[in-house]
């Protein structure tokens, strides 16, 4: 099965500090995967650098069935291929109701005119309805986002990423700041996107990743160092050495 | 879907209703048309007034709905009164030297005509020729066109240049009066071709209506100019309705998270500040006709900064704040500096407010944007909210 985005030998320097260096890391169409490593490990870089913030040093980004490449494409570009990301904080728009938010999101022609022109339709509506009803937020598509919780607000910005549709989702820290059961379900959320789309998660919290139940990548000082399950990773020595000893010690 | 934008913008319909009996007033009590309780000066003053506002409704679209803080709206404003201010002059012009001329026994040549025109316009800068941007000028048709076509352009290379770049935030609207700036100051040269300082004048009288008195003059432009205001008004108003007003302040909000949901942000900035320069050049041109001159000082930097100021004491972010600001402000400020407000005698000294005026107007904005950030139409917040 080829594989839905390859990255291959990509550095980056920023001011002589290699925030990723020389890393190789492919991701199959539908997979969920976490990627977990100690602060500098260059997850953030990671994801700026497919979604077309950063431009790499050197290496490729490779995506899709047509082998395109993703380096030279702007932000926009590369989100209209299919790629989605969540930040770590929620940014979702606070004036705007969460029908709203959705909509903007929502997979339709994107340039000023077509949108200018866009009418609501009966489809439209049912499909932001399901995408809220997914993530729980079928009540609340009048309020404006600013009112929600916390935890709403994450699913909120994952159920804009659903809405674009991606092929591929990038999500730094959902659980951040999450209750018990709002880390519960946001992992259902997850998973079952994963089982249509390749669905990364950057995540710091090992339990949250243990939950996800899923293949998991070791990122250290910008490379990859362990792949595998997560206690296949967690009992290798270097893993143990420079992020888990690290973090208990 | 005409239907279903008002019905879900129900203060569109009240604007209008406001803006129609306001006129439908000023109309029944002017000079021209009516009791002739208001005099004919303030029937213009009335008539500037409303292609203020229209001015600031556009400013508060790139401001208030697109966070782009823009301090140079004002120039694309001059530039349509200018444009429209030539062909005024030429025009005007051509007819007094033809009527000077048909007396001559024999007839005068073209050339001799086009000097005649050119010696009274450039005099007053000691030239008599005519510059390369006259070439148009004496068709009323283009000139419209230059009214829309040129700030638009301007506008268009402009905003294509500096949001290509991702300039943004305080660094654009330095960019923006630096724009303006640099307008003004080409302007003021003799050699501009735009009659430097002098600027264009006698543009209250309108070629072909030489026998109309200012009084109807006056109150078919103040007509015009409310009929504008309402189409203005319609057209932003469903501009930031729907999608696009979604996109738009979602720009405004977190330009980033936009980008990230693949909309090309650049395209949609762009978009808004050609779209308001061309609202902004069609008020200028029926602005200054109404005034009578343009200078260049006109758009010195400080006209875009009050501009920005209306729009903040008004209430950025909803359309009929920006009227309301630009009303308000504009009026009280030539009832101040016009020697309207009395004079405050404290004993050892007395303020005037020719002088003080700008001290107020500026406590205000600060007052304004520390204590009310939503501004004068934040007060309709309130009415709504105690109706049950």
């Amino acid at each position: 099965m080829s594989m839905l985005l390859e990255v291959s030998g990509v550095s980056v320097s920023f001011d002589g500090f290699r925030a990723i260096n020389n890393l190789s890391i492919n991701f199959a169409p539908a997979e969920l995967r976490a990627i977990i490593g100690p602060n500098g490990a260059g997850k953030t870089t990671f994801m700026d650098i497919v979604t077309g913030k950063t431009k790499p040093d050197e290496g490729h980004v490779i995506w899709g069935d047509k082998n395109i490449s993703l380096l030279g494409m702007s932000e926009s570009q590369i989100a209209r291929e299919g790629i989605g990301r969540k930040f770590q904080k929620p940014t979702v728009f606070e004036d705007q109701t969460v029908r709203q938010n959705l909509a903007m999101a929502l997979k339709n022609p994107r340039g000023p005119f077509a949108v200018l022109t866009h009418k609501k339709t009966a489809k439209n509506g049912a499909r932001i309805e399901a995408i809220a009803d997914e993530i729980g937020l079928l009540d609340s598509l009048t309020r404006p986002a600013g009112e929600l919780s916390h935890g709403q607000k994450q699913w909120l910005e994952i159920g804009m990423l659903l809405a674009q549709d991606p092929r591929l989702l990038l999500v730094d820290e959902p659980a951040a700041g999450m209750t018990v059961e709002e880390r519960e379900k946001t992992t259902d959320i997850l998973r079952r996107a994963a089982e249509t789309r390749a669905v990364v998660v950057v995540e710091h919290d090992m339990e949250f990743v243990r939950r996800l139940n899923c293949k998991v990548t070791v990122l250290h000082e910008g490379s990859v160092l362990a792949e595998g399950n997560l206690d296949h990773v967690t009992s290798n020595q270097q893993v143990i050495d420079v992020y888990l000893g690290r973090s208990h010690a | 879907m005409r239907k279903s934008f008002l019905s879900e913008n129900p203060s569109v319909l009240w604007f209008i209703a406001a803006l129609g009996l306001f006129t439908l007033m000023v109309t029944l009590l002017s000079e021209a048309t009516g009791a002739g309780l208001i005099s004919t000066s303030f029937v213009k003053t009335l008539g500037k007034t409303l292609c203020l506002c229209l001015i600031a409704i556009a400013m508060d679209v790139v401001w208030g709905y697109c966070g782009i803080l823009s301090l140079g709206h004002f120039a694309f404003f001059g530039i349509g009164g200018y444009a429209i201010g030539m062909w005024l002059m030429y025009a005007r012009t051509e007819g007094i030297v033809l009527e000077s001329l048909a007396g001559q026994t024999i007839p005068p040549t073209p050339q001799e005509i086009s000097d005649a025109i050119g010696n009274q316009i450039f005099g007053v800068v000691g030239s008599s020729e005519f510059p390369m941007i006259w070439a148009f000028a004496d068709s009323l048709f283009l000139q419209l066109l230059m009214v829309v076509l040129v700030p638009g352009l301007l506008a268009l290379v402009f905003g294509w240049l500096a949001f290509r770049s991702r300039v943004t935030g305080v660094y654009l609207s330095i960019l923006t009066q630096a724009m303006t700036l640099a307008l003004s100051l080409y302007l003021f040269q003799n050699d501009s071709g735009l009659r430097g300082n002098n600027g264009l004048s006698g543009l209250q009288n309108i070629p072909g209506f030489e026998g109309t008195p200012q009084s109807t003059i006056a109150i078919v432009f103040f007509l015009i100019s409310a009929a504008a205001l309402g189409a203005g008004y319609v057209f932003f108003a469903w501009i930031v309705s729907g999608k696009m007003g979604s996109v738009i302040k979602g720009i405004r909000d977190n330009e980033a998270r936009v980008r990230f949901l693949g909309y090309h942000v650049e395209s949609y900035k762009l978009f808004v500040f050609t779209i308001t320069a061309v609202i902004s050049g069609i008020a200028g041109a029926l602005y200054y006709p109404q005034a009578g001159i343009i200078n260049p000082g006109e758009i010195a930097p400080i006209a875009s900064i009050y501009l920005a100021v209306w729009v903040a004491i008004g209430g950025r972010g909803r359309l009929y704040g920006a009227v309301i600001g630009a009303a308000f402000v504009s009026l009280l400020s030539s009832w101040f500096t016009g020697g309207g407000a009395p004079d405050i005698n404290l004993g050892f000294y007395t303020i005037q407010w020719t002088d003080w005026w700008l001290v107020l107007l500026g406590v205000s904005f600060v007052a304004v944007t520390l204590l009310f950030p939503k501004g004068i139409g934040g007060l309709f917040d309130y009415l709504v909210r105690k109706q049950p």
